[in-house]
């Protein structure tokens, strides 16, 4: 890759350049900073919208009454059932039966505090789920 | 670039890198005054290599890696430069918070392993859970650390409950609080032996690994899974696992190519260090190969896109990917047979 070369396309890193290897006229390797390239926003893009996908049918689903808010906010970080798990020293079947709806209603205060501190939400915040999509990103 | 202070009052100078590991460790070793790129870091540490795990799932998608496992480029290139490094991991988050502190305040930047989701400096669309991302501290603030993250172009702040919650994050690879800095460094060290068995290291792990699953041999299995993915899981499957592998070559910090261009400014440095013509010649077989990596992420994109299906299809992906291993064996052979003859 040139230093021409360098994609220059986009601006989706909200400001943040990386760093990228390219030749300069020499033929000498020098670090370019680039604003990202189309194709790797392809690439992301797809697995961002799937994620903002799965997010949204969560909500929905909260919202419903299938899943708990936990499952939500679990969602929002990224997390899995095992990640929740260890990173609260809850076992997983505890964590995986604390989203459904009617469990997750009963807990102790005490274990909603450990979810709330892993997650990095207010115990309040752990119980709702926002009612529109666009709030609480 | 910038120039930043720090506890001591010496002043400490940011570069942008292209991958976290190998600035952070050229960082610390620039720090103490031994003047080394990031590219040499990377060859030093053998960091190039090639990997397609099929059952380690990443949100439910296999992990290709262009690079060896986390941590070990550090490990590798501490060993081979001879730098002394304390190295200190911890139960206790708020003993590790605080070892952090004493260490900062003697004057010493830090090197930590992170979990990238927590580093809230970052855009959203960079922040996952990730738990290998090395960053620098260089000193405490209120509320909170000023950081020289290599991957930024400049020095940013950071909460310390970021910063806690990153740094002893649960999950894959965790980093308990990983910290790391230098004790002594050799800064005359023998730079020409360390580049020997850098290469050494890395030809052996590109072609000598009895597994399909690493090196060339990693390449070619994942090739060929490209061009069967089509018709064996669908298209709409076949395409996510088309983007993860794009994914991972172009977006998590490799510089381009996945680390294909930084391997060929190491290879040109080296040449330079050795006056070998062969490894200059390896350096821009080393270029033209990261560009075929280039076009293949340009046709996946398009196979994404779905522009002129007839024209991109998966078995032109996977061809592509197929070239690329070739050549990178090719490569691989000649550069352990030139090492050989080079005199440390």
């Amino acid at each position: 890759m040139k230093v021409k070369e360098v994609p220059q396309d986009i601006t989706y890193y909200e400001g943040v350049k990386r760093a990228c290897y390219a030749l300069n006229d020499a033929g000498k390797y020098v670090i370019v900073t680039s604003t990202g390239w189309s194709t790797e926003e392809v690439a992301n893009g797809l697995a961002v919208t799937e994620l903002a996908l799965r997010f949204e049918e969560t909500r929905k689903a909260v919202l419903a009454g299938v899943k708990s808010p936990l499952c939500y906010h679990m969602e929002r970080r990224q997390m899995n059932l095992k990640i929740l798990a260890s990173t609260t020293g809850i076992a997983t079947f505890r964590v995986k039966r604390h989203c459904h709806p009617e469990i997750f209603s009963k807990l102790k205060p005490s274990i909603l505090d450990r979810y709330a501190k892993a997650l990095a939400v207010t115990p309040e915040e752990l119980k709702t789920v926002p009612k529109s999509s666009k709030e609480g990103k | 670039m910038g120039s930043e202070m720090r506890a001591s009052g010496k002043p400490f100078i940011h570069h942008h890198s292209a991958h976290c590991e190998t600035g952070v460790t050229a960082g610390l070793f620039r720090d103490k005054g031994l003047e080394i790129s990031e590219p040499m870091i990377f060859g030093i540490g053998s960091g190039i290599f090639f990997g397609h795990l099929p059952f380690v799932k990443f949100v439910g998608l296999p992990i290709s890696t262009y690079r060896s496992r986390p941590g070990e480029i550090f490990r590798k290139t501490a060993r081979r430069l001879e730098g002394e490094f304390i190295t200190q991991r911890f139960r206790n988050a708020q003993k590790g918070m605080e070892e952090l502190r004493r260490v900062l305040k003697t004057g010493q930047i830090v090197g930590l392993t992170t979990n990238i989701y927590w580093l809230s400096y970052f855009p959203n669309r960079f922040r996952f859970q990730f738990n290998g991302h090395n960053i620098i501290i260089l000193h405490e603030i209120e509320n909170g650390f000023r950081v020289s993250d290599p991957v930024l172009d400049h020095p940013v702040d950071c909460l310390t409950e970021d910063l806690e919650r990153a740094r002893f994050a649960k999950g894959p690879l965790e980093p308990h609080g990983f910290m790391y800095y230098p004790k002594s460094i050799n800064l005359h060290p023998d730079l020409r032996t360390a580049c020997i068995k850098g290469i050494k290291d890395a030809c052996k792990a590109m072609l000598k690994i009895p597994l399909p699953i690493f090196g060339v041999r990693g390449i070619r299995y994942l090739a060929e899974k490209t061009i069967k993915s089509g018709e064996k899981v669908g298209f709409v499957e076949a395409c996510r696992q088309l983007a993860n592998i794009v994914r991972m070559q172009e977006e998590v910090g490799t510089g381009g190519a996945g680390f294909r261009y930084m391997y060929a400014a190491f290879l040109e440095e080296a040449a330079e260090l050795f006056g070998s013509s062969e490894l200059a010649d390896l350096s821009k077989e080393m270029t033209a190969i990261g560009d075929i990596w280039r076009e293949f992420a340009v046709v996946s994109a398009r196979i994404i896109k779905q522009r002129d299906p007839s024209e991109n299809t998966f078995a032109k992906a996977g061809g592509l990917m197929m070239i690329c291993a070739g050549r990178e064996e090719q490569l691989f052979k000649d550069l352990n047979h030139v090492v050989r003859k080079l005199k440390a």
